[in-house]
This record gives structure tokens, sequence and C-alpha cells, in this order.
């Protein structure tokens, strides 16, 4: 009779101790697969992000504080630099510079106040609506619509960011004028507006005052997006021709400014010309920052390589107690088949066909497991990123 | 590289070789007035398309654009700003840095510095705005300047070839240094003489060549109201001016009227609205013959 079928008898009838078996032998195989790839994806996205921006303009001071602000946008606060470093690359003809402003944030998403380049630059699409064409349009990212359930046609409210400002700087409501493609970046969790809208936030920019009252918001005539704010100010039709800026642009501040090099030549100039240890800014190479961020998180991966190790020697030591065990238990049976006239030969044949059909069909459940985490890795990984900022 | 690095770097041009291309594949240049676009055709010639998009009888210092004109301006290859506070819908609207140029950008140490305008906003403090005057290709030698940068600007994004681009700024240079010699010799010693604009469009021009005008804020090509005239002749008493200069042609009854007050009139239009001036140098020159006519 057919080994392989006596086997398969075998396992349907003890189904219950075949199917903990399985998974176990098929857990001990996915965990490491799916946590190496986890892991490795995790690297690959936090290094891909500082490899695709080659330089990073900044006030000098902490260069991760500088690289979380620009390419993660987190709660990070560099010191801001003035638009004249910006005026200055573009005239050195080198490449080319983006301004990328982060000092606010609005329903705990940061607005990114930039200016149009930064799309190019990112290759972002617009999945909703239009780019952003006047002062005041926000364009939002993936996650932001998502979490906050807005989209084309509503508006966000800057969130104050000193509650003792008393410089009449009020809060600015910004209408939402287009949903950004999902890219599992840090852009999905971000708000852009042009870098003059961020002015605007800042009080730099302004107009006539046209701002929306707690008695208008009584009174019906305005709708609120954040119950916490009563007075903000609005861009109209009405009042977008009074808006304007005081003083130089060259003066004005930006939090960080990307830099995009012609080529290996003007990096390498460019870089050289802000070697000066006093000087107030510094370029950096943020590939190389992250990439030190990285190394240093990932000393933990080594560390969970070896409980991975221990704990699979361990769950397979289980499971070859098990097996033996099982034998043990099946003295009798097999005692039985050699008195019908079986071999030692087929009872071994059995019994290895037994523990094959066991690990075949969990190799299969662990490979199934692995293929669902691999081609899932980017996103799940893209959103465990995001949570973090 | 991605496309839209490739494009960032690239400023968004097409390369030289679209140069002769059918018109629809060719780049497309974007000019915030009529001056920049007449600087720019002499320059591109047939390699590019020379768009200045607001409407005739409307003020490009003023235009507010609608969301479709920002899309086809930021969609341009190339965009050429006057700088010096010129057309201040350029701070109200997103524009692709990369691709934008401001062809004044050299100049700013020769800028004229109009006015200071205080104001407040709300229960705010007062505070204060320079003014400039933005006219600054009427002076030859400026616009010359800017055709400069203009042509800088091309090269750099291969919208046009770089030999034909030198020899079109080499004839565009000598046109306007023939023409700003004319009328240095044309308007000698003119600046004995009293002139009033409906306009303040002249700054650099006077600056240039030595004349004494005075400013009114009169509507370009309006009749102008009776408040306005009695304000003209006040103005025309206290400064003993006799040439009224017009920056587009008003009603007969506005001539006959000014005529009346004993100025003669004189229609030199500045070259930035949307109108069949013709090249740079016949309407600069034009003007500037029927302007020595009435100083003499």
């Amino acid at each position: 009779m057919n080994a392989l079928y006596l086997a398969y008898a075998y396992l349907r009838y003890n189904w219950a101790r075949s199917l903990v078996l399985v998974l176990v032998a098929a857990l001990i195989m996915f965990v490491p697969v799916a946590t190496q790839t986890l892991l490795s994806t995790s690297e690959r996205a936090l290094v891909a992000r500082g490899e695709a921006t080659p330089l990073l303009l900044g006030a000098r001071g902490s260069q991760l504080d500088l690289t979380m602000a620009a390419l993660y946008f987190g709660e990070e606060r560099p010191e801001p630099v003035a638009m004249a470093e910006v005026e200055a690359i573009w005239d050195s003809g080198l490449g080319v510079p983006i301004p990328v402003h982060t000092a606010f944030s609005s329903g705990g998403f940061r607005i990114v106040g930039t200016t149009l380049d930064y799309f190019d630059f990112r290759d972002l699409g617009i999945a909703q609506g239009r780019g952003l064409s006047v002062l005041g349009d926000a364009v939002i990212g993936a996650s932001v619509a998502q979490a906050l359930g807005k989209g084309v046609g509503d508006a966000l409210v800057s969130s104050p960011e000193n509650l003792f400002d008393l410089d009449g700087v009020y809060p600015l409501e910004m209408p939402i004028v287009g949903v950004l493609a999902p890219t599992n970046t840090p852009d999905d969790e971000a708000i852009f507006v042009d870098i003059k809208t961020a002015w605007v936030i800042q009080g730099i920019g302004h107009g006539h005052e046209d701002v929306v009252t707690a008695n208008d918001v009584a009174n019906g005539t305005a709708a609120l997006a954040n119950a916490a704010v009563v007075q903000y100010q609005r861009i109209t039709e009405d009042n977008i021709d009074s808006f304007h800026f005081h003083g130089s642009q060259d003066g004005f501040p930006t939090s960080a400014v990307v830099v995009v090099p012609n080529d290996t030549r003007a990096a390498t100039i460019l870089k050289g010309r802000y070697l000066d240890g006093n000087g107030p800014t510094q370029l950096i190479e943020p590939a190389g920052v992250i990439q030190g961020l990285v190394d240093r998180i990932f000393r933990i991966k080594a560390l969970l390589d070896v409980v991975t190790t221990i704990i699979a020697i361990a769950a397979l030591a289980a499971i070859g107690l098990a097996v033996f065990l099982s034998y043990r238990l099946r003295a009798k049976e097999i005692a039985t088949a050699v008195k019908l006239g079986a071999r030692k030969g087929m009872v071994l044949r059995l019994l290895s066909a037994e523990t094959i059909t066991l690990l075949l069909l969990s190799a299969l459940l662990a490979g199934l497991g692995a293929m669902v985490v691999s081609r899932n890795a980017e996103a799940w990984v893209g959103w465990l990123l995001a949570l973090g900022t | 590289m991605g496309v839209g690095l490739k494009r960032l770097l690239m400023g968004g041009a097409v390369a030289a070789m679209a140069t002769g291309a059918l018109a629809q594949d060719r780049p497309q240049i974007i000019v915030v007035n009529q001056a920049l676009e007449l600087m720019a055709e002499a320059l591109v010639g047939e390699a590019a398309d020379v768009v200045f998009p607001v409407p005739e009888g409307v003020d490009p210092s003023f235009w507010r654009p609608s969301i479709s004109d920002i899309s086809e301006i930021q969609g341009a290859d190339l965009i050429l700003l006057n700088g010096a506070g010129f057309a201040t819908w350029i701070d109200r609207v997103t524009l692709p840095r990369a691709r934008v140029v401001n062809t004044s950008a050299a100049l700013e140490d020769q800028f004229i510095v109009t006015q200071s305008i205080t104001h407040s906003h709300g229960e705010g403090e007062e505070h204060s705005h320079e003014g400039l005057a933005s006219y600054l290709w009427l002076d030859p030698t400026l616009a010359v300047a800017q055709a400069d940068a203009i042509a800088a600007a091309l090269v750099l994004r291969g919208i046009a070839e770089a030999e034909d681009l030198e020899t079109a700024l080499d004839a565009f240079t000598a046109d306007l240094t023939a023409l700003d010699a004319q009328t240095a010799t044309a308007l000698e010693g003119a600046g004995d003489v009293q002139i009033i604009a409906t306009h303040p469009r002249y700054e650099y021009f006077a600056r240039r060549y030595g004349l004494n005008i005075a400013s009114l804020e009169w509507d370009a090509g309006a009749m102008p109201t009776d408040a306005e005239l009695d304000g003209l002749a006040a103005m025309a008493a206290d400064t003993g001016a006799t040439v009224l200069i017009w920056e587009a042609t008003p009603p007969a009854e506005a001539f006959a009227a000014t005529e009346g007050l004993g100025l003669a009139n004189v229609v030199f239009d500045p070259l930035a609205f949307n109108s069949d001036a013709g090249s740079y140098v016949d309407a600069v020159g034009r003007a500037v013959d029927d302007l020595a006519n009435a100083l003499n």
C-alpha cells in the first residue's frame, strides 16, 4: 500500500494534532522570513528618502533635526534660514534649491510651505482636484485626506502656534484644492501650501483683515473647521489683492532648503562652500545622516536575529520531541504493523512520509504568508513609519 | 532619474532640437508685459512661442489671472518677470521657481524709489512700503540688460541655439544702442521744458534723457473727468508745463480739452499693455519723434 496514502490517512485521523504541528512549524519558518522582509523594507524605505534628497541646506545645528524636519516633516524645529540662501544657490547656477517651510501644522499634520519645484522633484501626482495655484491653496497628502476625512472643497485651519502671540496674527483657513496620489512616503502625511502661504500664516504677509470671528460662527455665517479656533483669517476673492509682504523676500524664513545639484561636480563645489564651521548654515547629505540613524536603529536587528534563532531552535526541539513522543505512543501500532508483515523499511517510509507531509504543508503555509508580507511590505512599512512622525 | 527631476534640472526646457518643430511642440515662454514680449520675440524668433496672457485693455500690473490662466503659466517652459514690483499678481500665484527668471535681478542698484506708502492693518501698527518705478525698459540701456538676462535664460534652458541667440542679441542691442543715441540727440536740452504724464510710467526714460516729467494718476485712454482736468490745469500753471504725455490715445474731446490748457499732446505707449505696438524700436522711436516735435 502507498506510504503517502497511509501517512495522509493517519494525519487526517489525528487532524487536531497534525494541525497544531503544521501551524507551529509554519510559524517557525514564517516569523524570521517576515521579520527580515519588514526590516529590510524599513531600512530601504528610510534610506531611500535620504538617498532621494541629494543635499539639504539649513541652519547650523543638529543634522538629524534638520533632516527629520525637512524629509520626514517631524516635530523638530531647526532654526530657520533666510531665503537669501535660496537665491544664492540659484545665482550659483549649480543646482535647484527648493525651500521647505515646516513650522506650522493643522489637524496634527505638518503644513509644508514650498514651491512647485518640490512636486516635480518628488514626482508627486494629483489624484483629485488640482495643484497649488493661488495664495491660501492647500494640497493634502493621501493619508491626511483619509485621517481627517477631508477632500477637495473642504478647508483646513492652521493651528495657532503660540497661545500668547499678541501680534494679532490669526490662524489661516486654507481651502483644499487637491489630494495627492499615495506614495507611501512622508509626503502622504503632509499638507502642502505655497511657501508664501506659510509666510502669511507666520504674519510676514497679510491683507486687509477679513477675520472670521466667533460671532460669524455663532450666526452661522462661517463654517468652523476646528472648534478650538474662534478667530482666523481667510483669503477670499475679495481680499486676495490686498495681500502683500513686508520687506525683501531675501530675508524671509524657511526651515530648510532641499538642493538638487546639476551633477557630481556641482555637488562637490556646493559642499565646499559650506565647510566653514563658523558659518550660520550647513549643507549636509541626508543619506549619510539617515544611514547613521538606521545603522544605530538596526543594531537591534542583530539581537533580534539571535533571539529568533534561539526561539527557532527551541521550537524545533519541541516539535522533534512531539514527533518522538508520538512515535513512542504509536509503539503498539508499529508493532502490530510489523506483525502484519510490514518490514522495518516500510515502517520507516511510513513515518518519513508523515513527517515530510507535515513539513511540506508548513512550508506551503509559511511561503504563502511570506508572499503576502512581501507584497504588502512597502505599504505596511510606510504606514508604520508614518505612525512615528 | 525621475521624469520630474529631469524636468526640474532642465528648468522645464525642451532641448534645442525642438527648434523648428511644429508650433504646438515649441517651448512656451510666458511674459508679464509687452516690452518683454517684444524682447523675447526678437531674440527667440521661431524657436519658441512667446505668450503675453494679459487680455487687451487690462493693466498687466494689476491683472488677476484665472485658475486656467495660472495653469497655462505653470506649464510654460520659461516665465519672464520684469521685477521692480511690476505685476503684483505674481506674489499671490504659485509659480515653478525653476522656470521663473527675473529679468531685472541684476539691475536692482538702478531702481528708482518712487514713494513710501504708510498704512495699517486692523488695529495693527502703521507700517510703510517702499514703492519702485517699474517701467525700466523705457530706458534702452536697461532694456538691453533685460534682453541679456532673457538670452542667458534661453541658453541655460536650451530653448534656442546659442549661436542664433548671440546673433539676435547683437542685432537687438545694436538697434537699441542706435535708438538710445537718436533719442539723446532728439531730446537734447529738453530738460528745461516741464512735461506732464497722465500716469507715472516714464521715470527711467526721464532719468536717462534728463527730462522733467511730473505725473498724474489718470486711467489709460479714458476721458478725464472735470476734476482731473482741473487738477491738470493747476499742475500746468504751477510747473509751466507745455507738453502732456498720454500712455494711450484718449477720445478726441480729451485732446481738445488739454490743448485748450495750452498743452501739446503726445501719445507714448509705454509697452506694458497688450496692444499692436510693432517692434520695441519702432514704438519707442515713434514716441520719441512725437515728443521731440511737441517740445520744439
